[in-house]
């Protein structure tokens, strides 16, 4: 009924139209002028039937105002001249306008991609692999003086990271620059790392132990006398943030496979100074609680070099990870859940995707997702169906009683799954809680 | 003819349509005490008496019921009780196609409070079910009541938290909120559920935000009035002495029943504990003391017990071990055990791996995701506990250079204290120390009590060596948040839905949903584009990324990146499309072409 009736009201209006035009058409003639107005007509044609409708009731007033034989027609024809040609220049330069419009489009788009290409290239250079050219490895050269350390520097020549032999902070000691100037805009020359190594040999480790024990027992005071530790607290002192990890090692390396690395540690302890396990417990949760520094005992520098490698492929990693981990979801965004599906040209994927989208809600198993899919293959055809229903209940309950098959045994869907889908799916406030 | 009887109950309304009256009135009182004890078999009933609904003739027995659909053996013999009963109480002759007049109601307790309802039901006109009236001093009456008190408050904030509301409502309520009953795993706590399948309560946000919903807080008004009446009645009965309306001092006093002490229903925040008054008690996560399998796990706690530690074995939900600082409570006189002292929780938590363990939960996921649950647990201090167990190393599914790579990272890009020991005594000896030396640091300060809840996670002014952070959070509000896969919002699913899209990453869900945070307002966006192509391009101009300066001093840069244009096309198709997936052949292959044109 609708479309025939709309059918008339076009009829009518097309045949309305078409006379007008003509009356137009013939007044323009008269003046000479046809070729533009010929456009004009053209122009109007084809923007008319919209506005056509609605014209109807104006119709009457119009034909009159045609109808009438004017003597004004001269004059306004001068004046149509003047106007015509005003016209043209004005839609000269709207075509000019245009054209630039469009350049400055095609700049944009230009200066758009340029830009996602950059965004694009700037995301590649926190990978993992990209880092790791940045890092650059420092080494004290007082570490060079213990007899495992070629393996070290061999180590790091054979992969080819950057590594620089120059005197630090604190002696002894590992650090990692990072060169940041292909990173952002500002090229301010490389910036440390937090962490720092410190590699100590027995005796001096030996010779912290008897300092940190005496300043527990004199009840906190830090005794004023120098010690191996004293330049570490100062470099503490200096930047808070710093990380320190010590590594301690026997220069001569134990061919005793690595059961036990602490075992000759607390042997030598025990024998020389009279320490026990307890005491040697006791000084390194003091270096955890007050100077978050952590202490491993390692059999050989073929293992501190493994431990420096380690960090080295660890620290390449963190700026990529703190990108992807600082959004702002409650849920961990890594894990196989998480991987998400591919989907070929011919669309296959599309459906497993769905599926899994279902899965995505709290207790909802593959089968029951399939089972949705399978009676509702795509999101917008379920949403469909919740449109065609009337009330809410039955909105909510539109899933439940699905028949579920999964290993032999036939199961319902739920009234609970079947309306956190349906609120899930329609709901306004994103910050709705399903369960 | 059944329906010829007058029809009383609000119940019988029904009844006309079913020629079996009497079955469909027992079954329906059994679903509702199975759902009043919150038992699965409601729905069974409820199945039942839908089946029967559709039956059209009249049944003689209750064998003959099998035939229907989901009436099984057990439905069939509870009704062939109740029929003989019936045949003894009314004699053998007596109709079962009808109900016999005045026939008491279906025996729910708080039928009372049904007069003063049905007149208001009777004006709001066409609602065929019988709206749900919580009963008075109950958990949802003093939930829907501490709800609407809240929203009168001017400025208030218009939703409760969990805690807040408990401490609130609890004085309205006879049962406690915390603690279930004998013989009960439920609390009053409990009945929050029903509320908010009720569409009285709304929940929303995690940590989970509470509000009366604005239907429901009409319904609490009435609720009130509800109380006033239901308190005339029962001060008849001399069961409440004390006008409810203005009971903070009465709740106690009206009911028989043990109350929560003041202590636990005041809010929280910001209270004190001063030097002294508190003692470092080490916890350890039951799990840890548990399990046959693990022999050493018992060792741990032997170990412990040798040393003197105080500790205690409760759950946590997340982590192994983690200290509290717990108030020092006298006994009260008059009272066999003390009152429950506050707890809050110093910042140190430890996460303990075996090497195996460690191995096998790097292999099944685990191993990332309890990073960053420890990570968002409130704590500012993760410890992880690495017991290397000797050479059981050696063969491990994984390669010892993992292994080490995993440790190193979870210090340098997760941020944590890794702590190395060889093995269960040693991990013992090292909680024994840390207690101790955790005790001697808190010795002189006063901690203050913050809620993350009402306050997040602010960064802590104090955070220099040696002085650790002295405002903590309370044990409670520690380990409810940190309950796993506790309540999803719809935000979060769409984040999770919108990450099942190949190469769509967490970062990427994030950007979008800053713009579009629920699939509803995505539609709508589809639906307002003009063109195909717009839709196709919608989500490609959305940009991710910050810029992001010295939090971490190494990071200096980060900047936008783009949504790609084939994920925007990708999220169209699955959203929006109402397409068989057969037919998305060509509409894949078009996008693919713009894909690479682009």
């Amino acid at each position: 009924m609708s479309v025939l009736q709309r059918a008339k009201t076009w009829e009518i209006s097309d045949s309305e139209d078409e006379g007008d035009a003509q009356t137009k058409g013939e007044e323009s003639r008269q003046t000479g002028l046809s070729a533009d107005c010929g456009s004009s007509r053209g122009s109007q044609d084809t923007c008319t039937p919209h506005a056509v409708s609605q014209s109807n009731s104006l119709s009457p007033p119009r034909e009159l105002k045609s109808g009438t034989p004017s003597p004004a027609r001269k004059r306004r024809t001068k004046e149509e001249v003047e106007a015509e040609r005003v016209k043209a220049k004005e839609r000269k330069e709207a075509r000019e306008r245009e054209r630039r419009a469009k350049a400055q489009e095609k700049e944009e788009r230009r200066q758009e991609q340029q830009r996602r290409r950059e965004a694009a290239e700037r995301l590649k250079s926190l990978r993992p692999e990209n880092c790791l050219k940045r890092l650059t490895v420092c080494v004290d050269p007082a570490l060079l003086q213990h007899s495992g350390s070629d393996i070290l520097l061999d180590t790091l020549v054979a992969s080819e990271w950057k590594f620089s032999i120059e005197s630090q902070q604190l002696s002894h000691s590992i650090t990692w620059t990072r060169d940041v100037s292909q990173q952002g805009e500002e090229s301010k020359g490389p910036v440390e790392e937090e962490q720092i190594i410190l590699v100590l040999g027995l005796t001096d480790f030996m010779d912290m132990v008897i300092w940190v024990k005496k300043m527990l027992e004199s009840d906190g005071e830090e005794s004023p006398v120098e010690s191996v530790l004293s330049p570490l607290l100062e470099c503490l002192n200096r930047d808070a943030k710093k990380v320190v990890t010590v590594l301690v090692t026997d220069s001569q390396p134990h061919y005793r496979a690595n059961s036990c690395r602490e075992y000759t540690v607390h042997q030598t302890l025990q024998s020389q100074l009279g320490i026990d396990n307890l005491e040697l417990e006791e000084v390194l949760v003091y270096l955890q609680l007050y100077k978050n520094v952590s202490v491993v005992f390692l059999d050989g520098w073929q293992n501190v070099t493994d431990h420096v490698c380690a960090v080295t492929k660890a620290l390449s990693k963190r700026p990529f990870k703190i990108l992807t981990e600082r959004t702002e979801l409650p849920f961990c965004v890594d894990g196989s859940w998480a991987s998400g599906v591919r989907v070929e040209r011919d669309g296959s994927g599309l459906s497993q995707v769905w599926s899994r989208q279902i899965q995505q809600l709290n207790r909802v198993s593959p089968a029951v997702a399939s089972t949705i899919t399978a009676a509702y293959p795509s999101p917008q055809i379920l949403l469909q169906a919740y449109q065609s229903m009337e009330s809410e209940e039955d909105r909510k309950g539109l899933l439940a009683g699905l028949l579920v098959k999964s290993g032999g045994k036939e199961r319902r869907i739920g009234p609970d799954i079947s309306a956190r889908v349906y609120r899930c799916l329609t709901a306004h406030n994103s910050q709705l809680v399903l369960d | 003819m059944p329906a010829s009887e007058p029809v009383r109950l609000g119940r019988k309304r029904a009844l006309p349509t079913c020629p079996n009256p009497l079955f469909l009135r027992w079954l329906t009182e059994l679903r509702d005490q199975a759902r009043e004890k919150g038992l699965k078999t409601q729905h069974v009933y409820q199945k039942a008496i839908s089946s029967l609904n559709k039956y059209p003739l009249p049944l003689k027995n209750a064998r003959e019921a099998k035939i229907l659909q989901n009436f099984g053996d057990g439905i069939c013999k509870i009704l062939d009780e109740k029929l003989q009963r019936y045949y003894r109480e009314n004699g053998p002759e007596a109709p079962i196609h009808s109900l016999p007049e005045g026939a008491p109601p279906a025996g729910r307790p708080d039928n009372n409070s049904l007069a003063p309802t049905r007149k208001v039901r009777g004006e709001a006109g066409k609602r065929k079910k019988r709206e749900y009236v919580p009963q008075k001093r109950s958990g949802g009456y003093a939930v829907l009541l501490a709800l609407y008190r809240q929203a009168q408050i001017p400025g208030s904030k218009g939703y409760m938290f969990k805690l807040e509301l408990q401490a609130e409502a609890q004085h309205l309520c006879d049962k406690s909120f915390t603690v279930p009953e004998l013989g009960s795993k439920y609390t009053a706590w409990s009945s929050v559920s029903t509320l908010i399948q009720k569409n009285l309560v709304l929940k929303t946000h995690n940590p989970a935000r509470y509000t009366g919903h604005t239907h429901g807080n009409t319904h609490t008004a009435k609720s009130q009035n509800l109380t006033k009446s239901i308190c005339l009645i029962s001060s008849k009965n001399r069961l409440v002495s004390v006008a409810p309306l203005r009971t903070d001092a009465g709740g106690t006093s009206c009911s028989g029943k043990p109350q929560a002490p003041p202590a636990a229903s005041r809010r929280p925040n910001g209270e004190r504990l001063l030097p002294g008054n508190y003692e470092i008690i080490l916890c350890v996560d039951f799990i840890e003391t548990t399990g046959g399998s693990h022999h050493c796990k018992q060792e741990l706690v032997k170990e412990l017990q040798r040393n003197r530690v105080t500790f205690d074995i409760r759950k946590l939900n997340v982590g192994d071990f983690l200290w509290v600082a717990r108030e020092k409570v006298a006994p009260v006189p008059g009272q066999l055990r003390p009152p429950p002292g506050r707890e809050l929780v110093l910042d140190y938590i430890i996460e303990r791996k075996r090497m195996d363990d460690l191995c096998g939960s790097i292999i099944d996921g685990r191993f990332r995701e309890q990073k960053f649950r420890l990570k968002r647990c409130g704590l500012r201090r993760p410890i992880y506990l690495v017991e290397e167990c000797g050479t059981a190393a050696s063969h491990l599914s994984l390669p010892e250079t993992t292994l080490q790579q995993a440790i190193i990272n979870t210090q340098v890009v997760d941020g944590f204290f890794v702590k190395r020991v060889q093995d269960v005594k040693e991990s013992a000896a090292y909680l024994t120390v840390m207690t101790r030396y955790l005790s001697k640091l808190y010795q002189n300060r006063t901690l203050i009590c913050r809620s993350r809840e009402l306050e997040g996670d602010g960064e802590s002014d104090e955070e220099e060596r040696g002085n650790p952070s002295c405002t903590l959070i309370s044990f409670t509000e520690f380990n409810q948040g940190a309950i796993k896969n506790k309540c999803q919002t719809v935000r979060e699913v769409f984040a999770r839905q919108l990450m099942q899209i190949s190469g769509l990453s967490g970062d990427r869900a994030a950007a979008i949903l800053e713009h579009y945070s629920t699939p509803r307002s995505l539609l709508t966006a589809y639906e307002q584009c003009a063109s195909e192509a717009e839709k196709e391009k919608l989500l490609s101009s959305i940009r991710y990324g910050k810029l992001k300066r010295s939090v971490v001093q190494c990071l200096i840069f980060i900047s936008f990146y783009f949504i790609l244009h084939y994920i925007s096309v990708y999220l169209y198709i699955i959203f929006f499309l109402a397409l068989q997936i057969k037919t998305l052949k060509n509409t894949t292959d078009s996008c693919f072409t713009s894909v690479k044109n682009n």
